[in-house]
């Protein structure tokens, strides 16, 4: 648990954590949309080199971040595999012939095997699925003989690999500003400046206030949910059911044997927060004071500035048509 | 003056479950006042009813002398507070600092003021080195302080703790127990609800009630002495009272006595 970094705030020291949330907020939506006008790979890697600046200069382990996307990273092979397989735009860059025997879908079919059995012994399990990947291809291309039940290519395309290039660094771009808004800002003053940004919408009778106190409760209580969850598995693995084994019919009896609970329970502690909220004299649309207040400083006039000059650059180079 | 004065008052659940019966009451200004009845005898329905987050049915309820109605209900909810049993879900704020605050917040207290009565109420309490703590990292004795400390900030005439200390060891009973004391000794008003003896002990008054109505409401002495009321209402005497009703009954030897202790431990 302690390993996930992202959209957790960690104590510490620098500009990042100075800076006023509504800023972070500001900023980080501006240089997500200026990522998402990038069209060069040379200008990708320069935003890129750019946001581990960010994260150097404030003093935030680039190690510690990056690491964090671990639980991402089969997302964004899937999208990087999806677009390289089937995107068949522009020149063709490589092409591998496959021939489908049965003996290579046998052996392949038996490396899958393997692999599938296998993958619980091995440290470096995406290196090992990788290597399995390879191999596949591998036997597919190089067996030809016995009986053929058909033939094919294997393709990568000019587009199809661009495209998957650019998703990727897009989608680590755009993970990243939004874990170090997590990491720097504790979730009062995220709420607070998410609140105070969505105020304007209060013309469109939109209560911004309200989604703030909303979002705020779901976040204080999401680790006691995850309590509760953890206290009624236990419950039920001390009466014998087992939650890591067992057919798919034995699952969704234990699923439901978690969330039957789960529900009684938030539904009756949703029913007590509001006569406790209520009875503190909450009133919701009723005018508050605040403990917190947010301060503008120098720092977020200069932070602000330059994030809008970057997207001003990144405008103009799409204009310009570099 | 009165507190809080229940005339009359009958409230049934979606209309069906009769929770209180025709039930009339009343608290003096500082005064310390007990509750006490078995489970499901309405005493939780009674709490909300004070505040205003139920509506009886039938009968008025007045707080200093204001009826509870739609339009006072928010005025008397500044007047009396209320603690609740679980200290898990009256948990508001991200940190404990917050969570004091929420109730401020609503009270619309400028901020200044705020910082020095968050400070001042934590320290009362014994959490002041816990203000940037998060609930997570607060077992449920501290949560239920924090708990406390929200509701003495907000400076209300009377608080209501509604079984308060029922999730708590006997250390953190014992502290909030302490905290009773201190606030009756300053003036405020304390009704406090339980099934618990010991709890009862230490207030003026005790009401008892049974299944939605009122059997009895006395000095504290009386009613813990009035072994048939408890009885009828499912409570037990305290181990001395009942002592000293067995004493009284005439059982004089020694070995008489020791053999009736004994009986009594056994039967816990
Ligand atoms: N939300 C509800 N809906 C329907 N019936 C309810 C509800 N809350 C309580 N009751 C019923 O009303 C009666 C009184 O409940 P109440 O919670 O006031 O008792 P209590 O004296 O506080 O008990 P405990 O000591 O268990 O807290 C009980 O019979 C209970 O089942
Ligand atoms: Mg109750």
């Amino acid at each position: 648990m302690n390993r996930i970094v992202i959209g957790r705030y960690i104590p510490g020291n620098s500009f990042l954590y100075r800076m006023d949330p509504r800023t972070k907020l500001i900023a980080m939506i501006l240089l997500m949309v200026g990522v998402f006008l990038i069209q060069s790979f040379l200008h990708m890697f320069v935003a890129l080199a750019l946001v581990t600046l960010i994260l150097v200069f404030g003093r935030l382990s680039v190690k510690r971040v990056y690491l964090g996307l671990r639980p991402l990273v089969f997302l964004l092979m899937f999208t990087f595999l999806f677009q390289v397989l089937f995107n068949r735009q522009g020149e063709l860059l490589y092409s591998l012939a496959l021939h489908y025997t049965i003996l290579n879908l046998s052996l392949a079919f038996m490396v899958v095997l393997l692999w599938g059995f296998t993958k619980r012994f091995i440290r470096f399990r995406l290196l090992y699925f990788l290597g399995a990947v390879v191999g596949i291809f591998a036997l597919l291309h190089s067996i030809s003989f016995g009986v053929v039940l058909g033939e094919g290519t294997f393709a990568v395309y000019e587009q199809g690999l661009s495209t998957a290039f650019f998703i990727m660094v897009r989608l680590i771009i755009i993970i990243t500003l939004s874990t170090i808004l997590t990491i720097t800002t504790k979730p009062t003053d995220l709420n607070l400046g998410l609140e105070s940004i969505l105020r304007p919408l209060r013309v469109l009778r939109i209560n911004a206030e309200e989604i703030a106190m909303i979002i705020a409760i779901s976040l204080r209580y999401i680790p006691t949910l995850l309590e509760e969850a953890n206290k009624i598995m236990l419950a039920q693995a001390s009466r014998g059911v087992d939650f890591q084994e067992g057919k798919l019919k034995d699952k969704v009896i234990q699923v439901v044997s978690l969330l039957v609970p789960m529900f009684i329970i938030s539904f009756q502690r949703s029913d007590d927060l509001a006569n406790a909220m209520e009875a503190r004299s909450f009133v919701p649309g009723q005018e508050r004071t605040r403990l917190h207040i947010l301060r503008w400083s120098k720092l977020d006039t200069v932070a602000l500035a330059c994030t809008s000059l970057a997207l001003a650059g990144v405008v103009l180079l799409r204009v310009v048509g570099w | 003056m009165n507190m809080i004065d229940i005339e009359n008052v009958s409230f049934a659940y979606s209309g069906k479950v009769e929770a209180l019966k025709n039930v009339s009451l009343c608290v003096r200004k500082g005064e310390w006042v007990t509750i006490l009845g078995h489970n499901g005898s309405g005493k939780s329905t009674l709490a909300k009813l004070i505040v205003g987050l139920l509506k009886p049915q039938t009968g008025t309820i007045r707080v200093d002398g204001v009826e509870l109605s739609e339009r006072t209900v928010y005025d008397i909810r500044k007047k009396v507070g209320i603690v609740f049993q679980n200290p898990d879900n009256q948990f508001v704020g991200v940190t404990v600092r917050d969570d004091i605050a929420f109730g401020l917040e609503n009270l619309q207290i400028p901020r200044e003021e705020m910082v020095e009565r968050i400070e001042r109420y934590a320290k009362r309490v014994d959490m002041y080195s816990y203000l940037n703590k998060e609930p997570q990292a607060l077992s449920g004795g501290q949560k239920q302080r924090v708990a406390i400390a929200g509701i003495l900030a907000m400076r209300t005439e009377a608080i209501i703790f509604d079984e308060a200390t029922s999730m708590l060891d006997p250390d953190g009973r014992k502290r909030i127990l302490s905290y009773m004391r201190k606030l009756r000794d300053e003036g405020v008003t304390v009704v406090t609800i339980t099934h618990d003896m010991r709890e009862a002990v230490q207030s003026d008054r005790i009401v008892v009630l049974k299944d939605g109505e009122v059997l009895k409401a006395d000095k504290s002495e009386n009613v813990l002495k009035d072994k048939e009321t408890l009885e009828q209402s499912n409570l037990e005497l305290l181990l001395p009272l009942e002592v000293l009703h067995g004493l009284e009954k005439k059982k004089s030897t020694n070995e008489e006595l020791k053999e009736f202790l004994w009986q009594l431990s056994l039967n816990g």
